[in-house]
C-alpha cells in the first residue's frame, strides 16, 4: 500500500514537472496563495474584497442563465422577465439573485472601500491599487445603470432617460451627444438593444479585466493591514514576514467565514424579501415602460442616490453659497498666509474669478460637474491624504471627526436621494454636498494637524 | 506577545492527534461544501428545462379522424414534429406483410413505440389501419417523404409496398415506419402515445394504458 | 468588534429613521390594512373565484397560466376546466381576456390593465381599500366613482355582491383626533372605507362584513398573482440559511484549527 501511494506522489510530481515546463502553475500557486503573506491580523473589513470577486461570480454565473430567456426588444423584453418569474423553472431565484446581487455588490464595493480610507490603503505604494479600484466602481455604476434599463419597466424607462439627458449640458456637443447615446430622439428599442450589449458583454469584460489588473497590482506591492504598517520590514530567517500567513490556506479558511455570513445576509434577503421594501426593487418597475407617464417619485436605485442628491443639490442658492465662499475663502488667505504680495494679489483674482463664475453659470450644468466631481474626488484621495501614517488607529483627531461627518453626509445624501425632494429637504443635500466636498478640498489640512500616535513595529494581534 | 520572535506559521511541529483533526475538519467541511454546491447548481442546471411555455405548446393535440379518407395521409404538429395520421387502405395493409425479410427490425424490438402498438402494423388495435407516428427519421433527424404508391419508385425500388424515404441520408420505412435493412437508419420511426375517442385521436396523451 | 457594533447600530438607527420617513411620506392616500396568509388555500382559491369570475372578462393576467395557478392553489384542473375557463383554452394557456383591447378602450376610455402584477406596482392595501370603495357618482361617464381613485374609468364591476354605496363624506381627517380614527362617529349604516365614510343605498347579495372578507380574499390571490413563486421561495430560504448556518459553523471551527498555530 505505501509502495503505491508512493508511486502515486512521484507520477503526480512528474505531472506537475511537465506542466510547469510549459505553464508557470506552481509558480503562480506560490506567489499569489500559497506565499503570498497576509498580515495575521486582518478584521472583519478584509473580508470584503474576496466577497467583491465573489459577487462578481454570482453576477456573471446568473446574468448568463438570464441571457438564455431574456429578449433584449422593446416588444417583448418587460414581457421576458415576467417569463422567467413564472415559466422558467427556478428562473425566479435566478433573477432575484442577480437583482440582489447587483445591490450586494455595491454593498460589498462601499465597505471595500471604506476600509481602504480608514485603514489608508490608498496610500503609498498602493496608490495604483487605489486608482484601479476607482475604475472599477465607475465601471460597476456604469454596469448597474445599463442593467436597470433591461427590464423594460417604467422606472427603467425614466432613470435612463434623466441619466441620459445629464449629458445634454454639455455645450454645443451635448444634444447631438445624447442622441448618439439613445440611437433615436428618445429611449427606445435602439437604446436597449445596446445597453443590453454593453451590460452583458463590453462592461463584464472590462470589469474583469480591471478586477486582475487590481489584483496584479495589489500582489505586486503587498496587502495592507489594519495597522497600515510594513509587514515586510521584520522578516524571520527564511525571509518570511513574522506578521504574516499565507494566503492559502490561512486567509483562505478565515474569508471562507466571511463567505457563510455574506450567503447567509445575501441569501437571506433572496428568499425572504427580494425587493427589500422597493429599495431593492422599486414597485414602479412592475410595471411596463410608459413614455407617456413618468413614475411619481422618480429616483434611481439606492446606491446612486447619494450622488443623485449631490446632482439635485445644485440649485442657484448653493452656487450662490460657492460664490460667496470663494470670496471669503481667498480673501482670509490673502490676509492669514505668509507669501509674497503677488500670490496674495493672484488669491484674490482667482476668488474673483470662481465669484464669477457660480454666480454667471445654470445649476443644471453644476450639477452634472458636482456628480461628476463627487466620485473623481476619490481618485485623488491617495495625494490629498497628508496625515504621517496609514491607519485611523495611529491618526489625529481632525481626521476621525471629519470622516465621521463625511459618513453621516454620506448617509443623508443617500436617504435623500431615494425620496421626493421638499424644500427642507434640497436644504439639507446642499449642507450635506458641501461637507461632502469640503472634507476632499480640506483633507490636505486635516491631515497634517493634531497629534498621531506612534505606529507600532509590529502588527497588533492578539491569538486568543 | 512572548513568542513573538518565532515564526507565526509552525505547521511542521503538528502531532499526529493535530493533523488527524485537521484532517477531518477539513474532509467534512469540503464535502458539506461540495453537497452546498450540488444544490446551488441544481436550479441553473433546472432553468435550462422546458418552461411551462414550451410545455404548454407541447400538450396534446387533437384531430377529426372523420376528415381522413381511406389510403389518405395528414399531418399534423405535436412540439414542434410532424405526426403522420395514415388510414392505410386494405392493399397497403396486405403489402405489410409481404416485405418482413427486407426490415431492420420488423417486430419493433429495439424501437419506440408504446406497448399498444409494438405489432406488425404499428398501430392500435381498435383500429389497426390507422397509422400515428412521428415522422422523424431516426438517422439524423429529418423528416422523410411519403411515398404512398404501391409499385415502382425511383428511391423505393421496383417493386415498392409504399413507404417513407428520407431525403437526407436515403433512409427507407415501409407504410408502418419500419426500417429497411442496409439504410443509415437503424431503428423505425417512433410512435407517440395517442388515444381515439369516436372520431377524435388525442395525439400526446393516452389516459396512461401504456403504463 | 466595540466600533462595528456602533456601526451596525447607528446604520440600524438610520435606516428605521429613513424607512419610517418613507413610510409617512407616502403620499396622501389612506388606505385599510389587509392581513394577507400566504398559506389560506381556501382564501386563495376564493379569490381565484372571484377574480376568474369578476375581473377576467375585462382584465387579463397575461404573465400567468391557468394551469399554474390551479397547481398552486391546489383547485382541481377539472373545476377550472369547468367552471373558471374560456372554452376554446388549454389549461396551461396564460390568462387572457377575450375582450379586445380597441373595444375596451372605447367602452371605458383606457383599455383596463394587466391585473398579473398590480399588487407589485399598487400593493395590497390599495387594492383592497380600492376595490370598497366604490360609489354611485351621476357625474361621470360610468355612473360610479371611487375614493382612493378619483373619476376612475372603471366601473364597479362587484356592486352585485356589495351593493351600491352613496359617499357620505369623503377626506375625513382619519389620523386626527386619538390618532386612530377611532374618534370618528359614524350613523347606523355607515361605513368608513380609506378616509371616506359611505352608506348602502341598495343592499347586494353580500353583507358588508362578507364583501370585505371577499375583498380580502381577491386581494390575497392578486398579491398572489403578482409572484407566483413566493409560495415555495421562503420554504426553500429556511433549508438554504439552515444549510448555511452549519456550513458557517464547520468554516469557523476549521478557520480556528488552521490559525491555532498563529501566535
Amino acid at each position: 500500500m505505501a509502495i503505491h501511494r508512493h508511486d502515486n506522489h512521484k507520477s503526480a510530481n512528474a505531472f506537475m514537472q511537465w506542466v510547469d515546463d510549459r505553464f508557470p502553475a506552481t509558480k503562480v500557486w506560490n506567489e499569489h496563495l500559497a506565499e503570498y503573506w497576509a498580515a495575521k491580523n486582518f478584521n472583519f473589513w478584509y473580508y470584503f474584497g474576496s466577497l467583491a470577486i465573489l459577487v462578481l461570480v454570482i453576477q456573471l454565473l446568473t446574468g448568463i442563465f438570464l441571457t438564455m430567456h431574456y429578449k433584449p426588444d422593446a416588444q417583448l423584453a418587460f414581457a421576458s422577465v415576467e417569463y422567467i418569474m413564472r415559466d422558467v423553472p427556478y428562473g425566479w431565484l435566478v433573477r432575484y439573485l442577480h437583482s440582489t446581487g447587483a445591490s450586494m455588490f455595491f454593498v460589498v464595493v462601499y465597505l471595500h472601500m471604506f476600509r481602504g480610507v480608514i485603514y489608508g490603503s490608498h496610500r503609498e505604494p498602493r496608490e495604483l491599487v487605489w486608482l484601479i479600484g476607482c475604475v472599477i466602481f465607475v465601471a460597476l455604476m456604469a454596469e448597474a445603470f445599463m442593467g436597470y434599463l433591461l427590464p423594460w419597466g417604467n422606472m427603467s424607462y425614466w432613470g435612463a432617460q434623466v441619466i441620459i439627458s445629464l449629458f445634454d449640458v454639455i455645450p454645443y456637443f451635448g444634444p447631438i451627444l445624447t442622441e448618439w447615446i439613445r440611437g433615436d430622439f428618445v429611449i427606445s428599442d435602439a437604446t436597449l438593444n445596446r445597453f443590453f450589449a454593453f451590460h452583458v458583454i463590453l462592461l463584464p469584460l472590462i470589469l474583469v479585466a480591471l478586477v486582475f489588473l487590481h489584483l496584479v497590482a495589489l500582489h505586486h506591492v503587498g496587502s495592507n493591514n489594519p495597522d497600515g504598517i510594513d509587514i515586510f520590514e521584520n522578516l524571520d530567517e527564511n525571509g518570511k514576514p513574522v506578521d504574516g500567513v499565507p494566503f492559502f490556506p490561512h486567509i483562505v479558511i478565515k474569508d471562507l467565514i466571511g463567505v457563510c455570513g455574506f450567503f447567509i445576509v445575501y441569501l437571506g434577503i433572496v428568499f425572504f424579501w427580494p425587493d427589500l421594501g422597493g429599495i431593492f426593487l422599486e414597485k414602479d418597475n412592475f410595471a411596463p415602460a410608459n413614455p407617456l407617464q413618468t413614475p411619481p417619485d422618480i429616483v434611481p436605485l439606492w446606491y446612486f442616490t447619494p450622488f443623485y442628491s449631490i446632482l439635485r443639490a445644485s440649485t442657484e442658492t448653493l452656487l450662490m453659497f460657492f460664490a460667496w465662499s470663494s470670496v471669503a475663502i481667498a480673501v482670509l488667505a490673502a490676509l492669514f498666509t505668509k507669501v509674497d504680495l503677488k500670490y496674495k494679489i493672484g488669491f484674490i483674482i482667482v476668488g474673483a474669478i470662481a465669484w464669477f463664475v457660480f454666480m454667471n453659470s445654470s445649476g443644471k450644468a453644476w450639477g452634472v460637474i458636482l456628480m461628476g466631481s463627487a466620485i473623481v474626488c476619490f481618485f485623488l484621495l491617495p495625494w490629498l491624504d497628508r496625515s504621517p501614517v496609514k491607519s485611523i488607529r495611529y491618526r489625529s483627531w481632525p481626521f476621525k471627526v471629519a470622516l465621521a461627518l463625511f459618513l453621516v453626509a454620506f448617509f443623508i445624501l443617500g436617504y435623500l436621494g431615494m425620496n421626493a425632494p421638499t424644500p427642507v429637504k434640497t436644504v439639507m443635500a446642499q449642507v450635506c454636498t458641501c461637507i461632502y466636498f469640503a472634507f476632499f478640498i480640506l483633507m490636505p489640512w486635516f491631515t497634517s494637524i493634531g497629534q498621531t500616535k506612534p505606529e507600532p513595529e509590529r502588527v497588533t494581534y492578539d491569538a486568543h | 506577545m512572548a513568542d513573538n520572535q518565532v515564526s507565526s506559521v509552525n505547521a511542521d511541529g503538528m502531532s499526529v492527534e493535530d493533523k488527524k483533526r485537521r484532517r477531518f475538519l477539513t474532509g467534512i467541511t469540503a464535502g458539506f461544501g461540495a453537497v452546498g454546491g450540488a444544490f446551488a447548481v441544481t436550479p441553473f442546471v433546472l432553468s435550462m428545462t422546458p418552461s411551462e411555455r414550451a410545455k404548454n405548446a407541447g400538450a396534446p393535440v387533437q384531430y377529426d379522424l372523420s376528415k381522413i379518407q381511406a389510403g389518405q395521409m395528414v399531418k399534423v404538429e405535436w412540439r414542434g414534429k410532424p405526426v403522420v395520421l395514415l388510414k392505410r387502405s386494405d392493399e397497403m395493409m396486405a403489402g405489410l406483410d409481404k416485405i418482413t425479410d427486407k426490415l431492420a427490425d420488423p417486430d419493433s424490438l429495439s424501437s419506440n413505440q408504446p406497448a399498444y402498438a409494438q405489432n406488425n402494423s404499428r398501430s392500435d388495435q381498435s383500429s389497426p389501419a390507422l397509422l400515428v407516428m412521428e415522422a422523424v427519421c431516426t438517422h439524423l433527424g429529418c423528416s422523410p417523404v411519403e411515398k404512398l404508391a404501391i409499385g415502382p419508385d425511383p428511391q423505393m425500388g421496383p417493386d415498392s409496398q409504399g413507404g417513407f424515404f428520407c431525403p437526407c441520408h436515403g433512409s427507407k420505412f415501409d407504410l408502418a415506419g419500419r426500417v429497411y435493412k442496409n439504410v443509415p437508419a437503424t431503428t423505425n420511426m417512433p410512435v407517440p402515445p395517442f388515444a381515439i375517442a369516436g372520431d377524435m385521436i388525442t395525439i400526446g396523451e393516452d389516459g396512461g394504458r401504456n403504463a | 468588534m466595540k466600533k462595528i457594533t456602533i456601526l451596525l447600530m447607528s446604520l440600524t438607527a438610520s435606516l428605521t429613521l429613513s424607512s419610517a420617513a418613507m413610510a409617512a411620506g407616502g403620499g396622501n392616500e389612506v388606505k385599510d390594512k389587509v392581513y394577507i396568509n400566504m398559506s389560506d388555500k381556501a382564501a386563495l382559491q376564493n379569490g381565484a373565484k372571484l377574480f376568474m369570475n369578476y375581473c377576467l372578462a375585462c382584465h387579463s393576467a397575461q404573465y400567468s397560466r391557468y394551469e399554474r395557478v390551479a397547481e398552486d392553489l391546489d383547485i382541481p384542473l377539472y373545476q377550472l376546466k369547468d367552471n373558471l375557463m374560456f372554452t376554446t383554452e388549454k389549461p396551461g394557456d396564460l390568462m387572457k381576456t377575450t375582450m379586445p383591447a380597441e373595444d375596451a378602450k372605447e367602452w371605458f376610455g383606457v383599455a383596463p390593465p394587466d391585473l398579473s402584477l398590480v399588487s407589485r406596482v399598487r400593493k395590497p392595501d390599495w387594492i383592497y381599500t380600492y376595490l370598497r370603495a366604490f360609489y354611485q357618482d351621476e357625474s361621470t361617464p360610468s355612473g360610479w366613482n371611487n375614493s382612493l381613485f378619483a373619476n376612475v374609468a372603471m366601473p364597479h364591476a362587484m356592486y352585485e355582491l356589495q351593493g351600491v354605496q352613496r359617499l357620505v363624506k369623503s377626506g375625513v381627517d382619519v389620523h386626527g383626533g386619538d390618532g386612530h380614527g377611532e374618534g370618528i362617529q359614524l350613523a347606523e349604516g355607515q361605513k368608513l372605507v380609506g378616509d371616506a365614510i359611505f352608506e348602502l343605498q341598495h343592499p347586494g347579495k353580500m353583507s358588508p362584513a362578507e364583501f370585505d372578507k371577499a375583498i380580502a380574499d381577491l386581494t390575497a390571490f392578486l398579491a398572489y398573482l403578482g409572484e407566483p413563486a413566493q409560495l415555495k421561495r421562503k420554504t426553500i430560504g429556511v433549508y438554504t440559511l439552515g444549510f448555511l448556518i452549519i456550513l458557517l459553523l464547520l468554516c469557523m471551527m476549521l478557520k480556528k484549527e488552521y490559525w491555532r498555530d498563529v501566535h
